[in-house]
């Protein structure tokens, strides 16, 4: 099966991973006006419906939309695991995400219970689909990297994940709590944020660092040996919670790996070998920053509220590494889609998404992440975060549009034509 | 004992190193030195293809009988890459630094992805076809 993932062909087409990353800046949107008419008593406060709303328009509209888009592409590339038929497969993973997505969330935004079941129903086809085959194809693959080793345990992760929140729809679906729903709840967050999210995060990252920066690898213990205790030790966090079992020496050594892995890579990053600038640097570090700063807060419990944990974790680590990520595979998969065609004269890669709009994009994104953080104690400064993040998310959709445009424009021409694109 | 795999990812490495030499000077506007880097890269990413075109994956194609294969679109990406060497050499002659960085990343990224789809999977997939024959292609990629 390998040789297939080498023919482009094979590849996607180019307007299913593109839906995906349009989609997420909209529901940044939609995240940010409800930061802007909420009450910040019930925004900051985890357990509140509208917070389990606003988490999900993140962690399912955003993440799980970058994820699910950018899984697509990647696959036949880093893996040689090709799906068979891309656009059905990404039209329902996509169309089923996207009111899986706004069921859920509207339906505890607005107390609504019809809507829930509207979103479970949705959501479960998208993961159920979308995680079948990552796995079913994942583990077909006959010569493994870190980073396929990696993306399996995220598959598995993500599974996991997804029937421990199906689990919990049904327990609001019902109107009944078991004892334990605490136990249920914290075991899906550890599965989402450390299992689903960070996994992916760092089997991408063994390679893409080194590779597009020209940098050092990560440590090969960093890379075979830390997926798979994280992995492992999930589970065992996962039986501490049901058993009510301190888990402060498993933070320690979670927040060790984690800390780790961020050195290592800010570490690559730093003794890069290319001189040239690259906006998407800024991401990146900004993001490995940010989850070195998150494991601290975690690991110590700085404050009483996970509100600024979540800020940090969320916006400032995840969502600015998707954010970068995007910012690189849109150009290039524009410009390697026009070239494959046959397309001799081509913008270069760098101009298909003007670097200085992603500049004021990344000085948008970062005000929002500080204007959160000060506003869990001056509360006024939540709706300056939250206008900043609308305006980000305008931005970041502007210009992955902007970036798209270019290519819908010349895909249009003769490929002999060199006048059309200038 | 060498493999293709192990041999060729060496190689590509190299030619990575060859590329950021290459960009510091471009980045440093020493425009002779870049020349002279650029022409010391271009030399070994078309030896490198020279070695995998002529040698490997004729070896590979000969013994699998898949010549439509991986080959044919790694053949397809090797001139793309051609290409934009090309365009590369004119930046330089012309000292458009802004165009070069241009230029370099999409050729970086091109370089890249092709590495991994090699490096993951045609290696591996040759290294396991070519069994007995590997240590003599091997050699005879040195021998070019």
């Amino acid at each position: 099966m390998f040789n297939q993932g080498l023919s482009l062909d094979q590849a996607p087409p180019i307007s299913v991973p593109f839906r995906f990353f349009l989609s997420a800046p909209i529901f940044g949107v939609l995240l940010g006006l409800l930061f802007l008419f909420s009450s910040p008593l019930e925004i900051t406060n985890q357990y509140s419906p509208l917070a389990i709303g606003a988490v999900h328009l993140f962690t399912l509209g955003i993440l799980s939309m970058i994820i699910f888009g950018a899984m697509q592409q990647m696959m036949p590339v880093l893996a040689g695991a090709v799906i068979k038929k891309p656009l059905l497969f990404g039209n329902i993973v996509h169309s089923s995400l996207v009111l899986g997505t706004l069921g859920f969330t509207l339906s505890f935004i607005f107390d609504i219970k019809m809507f829930l079941h509207i979103g479970v129903l949705f959501l479960s086809i998208s993961f159920l689909v979308f995680f079948t085959l990552c796995i079913k194809l994942l583990f077909k693959v006959e010569f493994l990297t870190s980073t396929v080793k990696a993306m399996r345990l995220f598959s598995i992760s993500g599974l996991i994940t997804f029937i421990l929140g199906l689990i919990l729809a049904f327990f609001h679906i019902s109107s009944s709590m078991p004892d334990n729903y605490y136990s249920f709840v914290n075991s899906h967050i550890l599965f989402a944020l450390f299992g689903f999210t960070l996994l992916l995060i760092m089997g991408v990252s063994f390679q893409v660092i080194p590779m597009f920066y020209v940098s050092k690898d990560f440590p090969k213990f960093v890379q075979n040996k830390l997926p798979l205790i994280v992995f492992s030790l999930l589970f065992i966090t996962a039986f501490f919670f049901f058993f009510e079992i301190n888990i402060f020496i498993l933070k320690l050594i979670f927040a060790g790996m984690f800390l780790s892995f961020s050195y290592f890579g800010l570490n690559s990053l730093n003794n890069r070998r290319r001189p040239v600038f690259d906006v998407t640097l800024w991401y990146w570090k900004l993001s490995l920053f940010m989850l070195s700063f998150s494991m601290v807060l975690w690991l110590f419990d700085i404050f009483e509220s996970n509100f600024i944990l979540a800020i940090i974790f969320g916006f400032g680590f995840v969502y600015s590494l998707l954010q970068g990520m995007v910012y690189k595979i849109i150009p290039f998969l524009a410009w390697f889609h026009l070239s494959s065609k046959g397309y001799f004269s081509l913008p270069t890669i760098r101009e298909f998404i003007e670097e200085k709009k992603i500049k004021y994009h990344f000085f948008i994104h970062l005000s929002s992440v500080v204007f959160f953080i000060i506003g869990y104690f001056i509360n006024i400064f939540l709706y300056l975060g939250a206008i900043a993040f609308i305006i980000s998310n305008i931005l970041f959709f502007i210009n992955c549009l902007i970036g798209i445009k270019k290519y819908a424009k010349i895909a249009k021409t003769d490929p002999m034509d060199m006048t059309a694109f200038k | 004992m060498e493999t293709i795999s192990s041999f060729l990812t060496q190689d590509h490495r190299a030619c990575d190193e060859e590329f950021a030499s290459m960009e510091n000077e471009v980045a440093s506007e020493n425009w002779e030195e870049a020349n002279t880097k650029l022409i010391k890269f271009s030399n070994d990413l078309l030896h490198h293809f020279d070695m995998e075109e002529k040698v490997m994956f004729s070896a590979f194609e000969s013994k699998t009988g898949m010549t439509q294969g991986p080959t044919a679109m790694m053949r397809m990406e090797h001139e793309q890459m051609r290409g934009l060497l090309e365009d590369l050499k004119n930046d330089v002659n012309s000292t458009d630094k802004n165009h070069f960085f241009g230029v370099s990343e999409s050729l970086m990224m091109l370089m890249q992805q092709h590495n991994m789809k090699e490096e993951q999977m045609l290696y591996a997939m040759a290294d396991a076809h070519l069994g007995d024959a590997v240590s003599d292609v091997v050699e005879n990629m040195k021998a070019i």
